[in-house]
């Protein structure tokens, strides 16, 4: 539960953050993936 | 040094020191001394979090690291997005919303007073252990690269910051923090340019990372399947399930009860930039590391261009010497040094595939058949010992050879009592080598500045601690404002020295401080975790449970720890974390069934 002073910037809700995070952290694995796969 | 390098070294250091002192003014109180009177804005707390996870030794070792393991050391860090993320929806919230000092109090609130001491004991013990060796750990490093007394880089290493955290607190750190990763990025970022910037004609980032992925130094995602037989290897540290579980683990455990975390994001104004400064960070820090650890990719292709010494860590060859082995230490690094001088020239003159593999190149071989105590070696043939020279040989044969000699060198090290693990001295070494005046300076104070920034937040929060879930806590007389905010100057001013003095009796560990770093951290850190989690998911466990639970799940770690080190149990420090944290959570569990139903108490 957000708190009354608990402003989401940038985006509507935490939620989005969240799905930020872990969606770079998951695109960072895939271009390593493929940096190991070309490089190797 | 250079005289202008020890001019740089010295402003950017003494500055850092008047900046401190100058930033430093907050209200003479407990919430200004601890917390900055909570209005740090979001960018410098996660400039905060980042320089206070990244010791002097992040710096030093990641790109040796990079240069002797390869990159899949960057996995270590996939677990850090999930754990900040975890942090903000439960972590912060309660701790914001509760406006502790220390994320220990909160136990007392939702367990009882025994729960939150041992916590808190917990911290300080390993908290107040690993600082001094963090201190410790690039002092080493730097007094045997370069000469200087380890005594007094001890003390400056670990001194000069106390005088700006003791009288300024956590402002003080927060204003310095900002400044040293300026100074840091800055450094690093000129480092990897200059790199660059010294491969030779029609060599650029593109050929330096495929020499770098010919030498298998590009491994960034590895399964941990690698092995022979084809199972998870779980005495394997970096791979792509323990740097996501385990990780996430010790990421959330150390920022979501680590003190000297916990600490740095309650001086944020509002929730909500605490919450932003810790999301940044899990954005930054994978990509940060990346760059990092290619710095050290960058350094391996420029040594195909360059001679690359036999062993990075000058001191222990200088030892070496003086020891039994000095007559066929010249003899080997004679021969490498001509493998060397061969590659160096057939790179220059173009030969196709010299730097990284592929052609045929000129080489000299000496070959060193027993181990050639003083007196039994000769050049040629007899005694035991048998040195050719002039064999031609392929690329692949000819970095056989070299790493023949390299690890005839660092058996010799292990046998003489000497430090065999040069991985540390690589990035400094090539520092000092080949950076122009005035930037060695600045690179050596950017390893003075990554180590104060991380040990200044640890000594406000070590003091924090003492002050909040101790002195205060078991004060029989309420203490006056001032005399809080006095006790708490103190306090930070005796964990300065205590760290100091364990800097110096650490001393003689050598290298393998670092790695005591993170085994004493993943020791105590899961169990922590453990209380934390039951504390925020497991409403219905009771204090004296997990109490009991912890300090035997404590002790099975430490003992799971001794059976690792002996070999007997192949499991790798990481999984310390995860052992700790779903023990104390299972165990609690089973343990409250026992003692029956608990009344409920606390806050969520």
């Amino acid at each position: 539960m957000d708190q009354p002073e608990d402003k989401v910037p940038v985006f509507k809700k935490w939620g989005h953050w969240y799905v930020l995070v872990i969606g770079f952290l998951l695109l960072c694995i895939v271009f390593f993936y493929f940096l190991t796969k070309h490089f190797s | 040094m250079s005289q202008l390098d020890w001019i740089v070294l010295a402003v950017t250091l003494l500055g850092m020191v008047a900046y401190g002192l100058y930033k430093g003014r907050a209200s003479r109180d407990l919430d200004g001394y601890f917390l900055s009177n909570r209005m740090v804005p979001w960018y410098m707390v996660l400039l905060g979090i980042m320089g206070t996870q990244a010791s002097a030794v992040t710096f030093l070792s990641a790109p040796g690291q990079a240069y002797t393991d390869g990159m899949r050391f960057v996995q270590y860090y996939f677990g850090l997005p999930l754990a900040m993320v975890v942090l903000c929806i439960t972590f912060v919230p309660v701790f914001h919303r509760l406006k502790v000092y220390t994320a220990y109090e909160y136990l007392e609130t939702r367990f009882d007073l025994k729960t939150r001491t041992l916590t808190s004991f917990l911290f300080l013990l390993q908290r107040g252990l690993s600082t001094g060796i963090s201190i410790s750990a690039p002092s080493i490093i730097l007094s045997s690269l370069l000469g200087w007394n380890l005594f007094w880089t001890n003390v400056f290493m670990g001194g000069l910051l106390i005088i700006y955290t003791v009288t300024g607190g956590a402002k003080a750190v927060a204003y310095t923090q900002q400044l040293q990763m300026i100074i840091i990025f800055t450094g690093m970022f000129l480092a990897g340019y200059i790199v660059v910037h010294r491969l030779p004609g029609g060599v650029g980032l593109s050929e330096a990372l495929h020499i770098g992925g010919r030498a298998g130094k590009l491994n960034i995602i590895t399964t941990g399947f690698e092995g022979k037989g084809g199972g998870f290897d779980w005495n394997d540290k970096y791979n792509l399930i323990s740097g996501v579980i385990g990780g996430f683990f010790l990421a959330l455990s150390y920022f979501g009860t680590d003190q000297s975390q916990v600490g740095r994001y309650l001086t944020a104004r509002s929730l909500s930039e605490s919450r932003v400064g810790l999301l940044l960070n899990g954005l930054v820090k994978v990509p940060m590391q990346f760059l990092i650890l290619l710095v050290g990719i960058l350094v391996l292709s420029f040594y195909q261009f360059n001679k690359e010494p036999i062993f990075f860590n000058q001191s222990q060859l200088e030892k070496l010497a003086h020891s039994k082995y000095k007559d066929s230490l010249v003899i080997v690094t004679r021969a490498y040094d001509a493998l060397e001088a061969t590659k160096v020239r057939d790179a220059a003159a173009g030969v196709p595939g010299a730097a990284g593999g592929g052609a045929v190149v000129g080489g000299s071989k000496a070959e060193v058949t027993q181990d050639g105590t003083a007196g039994s070696v000769v050049v040629g043939s007899g005694a035991g010992t048998q040195v050719q020279v002039g064999a031609t040989q392929g690329v692949a044969a000819v970095e056989a050879e070299k790493a023949g000699y390299k690890a005839t060198i660092k058996r010799w090290l292990k046998d003489t009592g000497g430090d065999n693990n040069d991985t540390n001295y690589i990035f400094l070494r090539f520092v000092t080598d080949y950076l122009p005046k005035g930037l060695v300076g600045l690179l050596i104070a950017v390893i003075f500045l990554a180590a104060w920034g991380s040990i200044a937040a640890t000594l406000n929060s070590l003091s924090s601690c003492t002050i909040i879930d101790f002195h205060k806590r078991f004060a029989r007389k309420p203490l006056t404002v001032e005399k809080e905010y006095q006790l708490s100057r103190l306090y930070t001013l005796f964990w300065g020295v205590f760290s100091v003095a364990v800097a110096q009796l650490a001393n003689n560990l050598g290298n393998s401080l670092i790695e005591a770093v993170n085994v004493l951290g993943s020791l105590f850190y899961g169990v922590i975790l453990g209380i934390f989690l039951v504390a925020f998911y497991r409403r219905r466990i009771g204090g004296t449970a997990v109490f009991i639970s912890a300090v035997i799940v404590e002790i099975g770690v430490i003992v799971l720890n001794i059976l690792s080190q002996k070999g007997i149990v192949p499991l790798s420090f990481l999984w310390f974390n995860v052992v700790g944290a779903v023990g104390v959570v299972m165990l609690s569990e089973v343990l409250q069934r026992l003692f029956g139903p608990q009344r409920l108490r606390g806050v969520r």
